[in-house]
């Protein structure tokens, strides 16, 4: 099946405002709130009744123009999607291996997803500066960065 | 006025403002010469480090990277096709051309010119209008600022392009939805946090401003393929040519370069439109009153081509400062990426801003006309060596500024679940991006909407429960009004268009 971006986009926009309004309804109340004009539930019903009116009718007239049909070929995917898988790798080992370490490996990684593909390179680029940025923050700046629990015994 | 004027100089002139200005425009030059990363890009990777700054030259700072971001554009348009920012779209359309002839010295130096004469221009008109608007705004009530930010959040979305509009709308009600996450100050009561501590504060203005450009205009070139791009066409920028011009060529350029700054300005000042309408607009006005001999050179490196839309974006960047710094509403993108930085600071734009932080107000205003000084006299005869930073290979440059953009909000939180959310907000990002949703009316709505809804509680508090105080006073009907208008000028633009495209239908249908 084809469908145009701003279907696909109304689509999106219709189910997150049916869900933010849904969940806009659990938020809890304080006694007394509901006699009040205003309570913190009242923007989020007001959003979301937006949300969903506007992607309908997004939705319904961009059946009527021209269609731009959203194609995934022309696209070079596979170095983005390893990009933001090693961002949360990045983010989930830091805490772990420390600065030092996650940061030369994300860097080596990343030259290395974007096809340098010298080791001597990718260590000659991504040690002296991730050495350098780490003594600029420590050092210079005098930021405490956590030398990560996997070294913390030693 | 005088007196404003000499507090802005003492500030602006501090050994540490001046080197921040300095900074500023180098940075934001070289940042602004990657395609694909604009001056919010720019800005945001810079917030970071001013958080260790007073405000005075956080905004300094941050205002230096603006100008330098749409120079740096520029020069790229100019050099190698490639606009760094939509702002700087129109100047590769003569700009290029005289670079292809062997004149880029030339192009660049019309650039430089006209921007530092546009920005000049515009700092004047600041420099008066900013605190005329800040006194006047000084009256404003809380219904006048609601209505003040619904017509900015309107305007952005009206002014954001054919056939956008309507996507513009629904991605400032997801940045409001966005604005709603966290702890609701009036109330105390928690909002879509789903039980997590890391929510109670709200979403961090940072990392989705982080999330949604420096790391998702950098992953967009590697999906768009850019980073396997070779350079040679960057490599000879040694042999740029002159960049003198001879006094004919001043005399064709001075009349657009003038209209252009008069006209970026205004443009500029409105809410929503900014460079990228002020250079387009600017084009097309000089194209369509240059006489029939000069029309034809357009597009094929026209220098009055090329000056017009440089004056008019960097006139308009400096005048989008206006109601930014007197209403505290930001006109565009950019600047609600500095009023988010300047909350984050404990700064409060608006008309107070003009009575509680004078050398805030007045030193960003002379900073300004300094910082065109210095895109003049330094970064323009620095241009061949600056761009030579951009033969570094894209495999190296891209990880870089994926890392600069990480660490720039892991060093303020020191919490590591902020990458992951970054991670997981950046691909949402690049989805919406692929399907043609704007970004900024994203940042715009979650900056504003915080504001916004303390802003309506107060009015209805003190309009007895009522929404009447959106037409029974004069100053918020008439906000109302012109929001209403901007709002309805798309729809009538179209159905206008579709009339006339009848009417000439029916006229060939007669001639046939």
């Amino acid at each position: 099946m084809q469908m145009s971006k701003e279907r696909v986009g109304a689509l999106i926009f219709l189910l997150l405002s049916v869900i933010y309004g849904y969940y806009g309804g659990q938020i809890v109340l304080h006694p007394g709130d509901e006699l009040e004009p205003m309570t913190a539930r009242t923007l989020p019903y007001v959003l979301s009744g937006l949300g969903i009116f506007l992607s309908i009718i997004l939705f319904a007239k961009s059946g009527q123009s021209a269609r731009v049909i959203l194609s995934a070929e022309k696209y070079d995917w596979l170095p983005v999607v390893l990009l933001i898988l090693l961002t949360l790798l990045y983010g989930l080992t830091l805490d772990w291996l420390g600065f030092l370490v996650s940061t030369t490996l994300f860097l080596m990684c990343g030259f290395w997803i974007l096809g340098e593909r010298r080791v001597r390179v990718l260590l000659q680029i991504a040690v002296p500066f991730v050495v350098i940025f780490w003594f600029g923050l420590t050092q210079l700046l005098d930021i405490y960065l956590a030398p990560g629990r996997l070294f913390e015994g030693f | 006025m005088l007196e404003g004027i000499y507090t802005g100089l003492t500030t602006a002139l501090l050994p540490t403002n001046l080197v921040m200005v300095v900074l500023g425009c180098f940075v934001g030059t070289f940042i602004g010469m990657l395609p694909g990363l604009g001056p919010i890009s720019a800005i945001a990777l810079m917030i970071p480090i001013t958080y260790s700054l007073d405000p005075s030259s956080g905004i300094i700072l941050m205002a230096g990277v603006y100008y330098g971001a749409i120079f740096g554009g520029s020069t790229s348009s100019i050099l190698i096709n490639a606009p760094g920012c939509s702002g700087t779209v129109v100047t590769s359309f003569d700009g290029y051309p005289l670079a292809a002839k062997g004149e880029a010295g030339k192009a660049l130096a019309i650039a430089a010119y006209a921007s530092f004469t546009g920005g000049t221009i515009s700092a004047i008109f600041l420099l008066v209008a900013a605190p005329m608007l800040a006194e006047v705004s000084l009256s404003f009530q809380s219904a006048d600022y609601f209505a003040l930010m619904v017509l900015g959040l309107s305007a952005v979305a009206a002014f954001s392009g054919k056939g956008q509009v309507l996507k513009a709308i629904l991605m400032t009600v997801f940045g409001l939805m966005l604005s709603t996450v966290g702890t609701d100050r009036a109330t105390g009561v928690e909002r879509f946090t789903f039980g997590s501590i890391d929510l109670l504060d709200g979403i961090s203005f940072l990392l989705l401003a982080m999330a949604t450009f420096a790391l998702a205009e950098a992953l967009m070139s590697v999906l768009n393929g850019e980073h396997k791009e070779s350079d040679s066409n960057v490599t000879d920028m040694s042999q740029l040519g002159s960049m003198k011009l001879n006094r004919e060529e001043v005399k064709e350029i001075a009349p657009p370069i003038a209209r252009s700054s008069v006209l970026g300005f205004l443009i500029g000042v409105l809410p929503g439109a900014g460079a990228t309408i002020a250079a387009f607009l600017a084009y097309g006005v000089d194209r369509n009153i240059a006489k029939a001999k000069d029309k034809l050179k357009f597009g094929k490196g026209s220098l009055r081509g090329l000056a017009a839309p440089e004056a008019a974006n960097n006139a308009a960047s400096s005048g989008s400062f206006v109601p930014l710094l007197t209403l505290g509403i930001p006109g565009s993108g950019t600047t609600a990426i500095m009023l988010g930085a300047l909350i984050s600071y404990g700064i409060q734009p608006g008309p107070r801003l003009f009575v509680d932080n004078p050398e805030v107000f007045w030193s960003v205003i002379i900073s300004m006309y300094i910082g065109n000084i210095v895109l003049l006299i330094l970064n323009l005869p620095l241009i061949p060596y600056i761009s030579r930073l951009l033969i570094i290979p894209r495999p190296i440059l891209v990880p870089m500024i994926l890392l600069f953009s990480i660490t720039g909000v892991y060093l303020v939180s020191f919490n590591s679940v902020d990458i992951v959310i970054m991670a997981i907000v950046c691909s949402l990002a690049i989805i919406l991006r692929l399907l043609t949703f704007p970004m900024a009316p994203l940042l715009l709505g979650f900056i504003l909407g915080g504001m916004m809804e303390d802003n309506l509680r107060r009015a209805l508090l003190v309009n007895d429960d009522s929404l009447s105080f959106l037409w029974e006073r004069p100053i918020t009907l008439t906000i109302v009004v012109i929001t209403a208008l901007v709002l309805i000028a798309p729809v009538f633009q179209q159905t206008i268009k579709r009339l006339f495209k009848i009417g000439d239908q029916d006229k060939d249908l007669a001639v046939d």
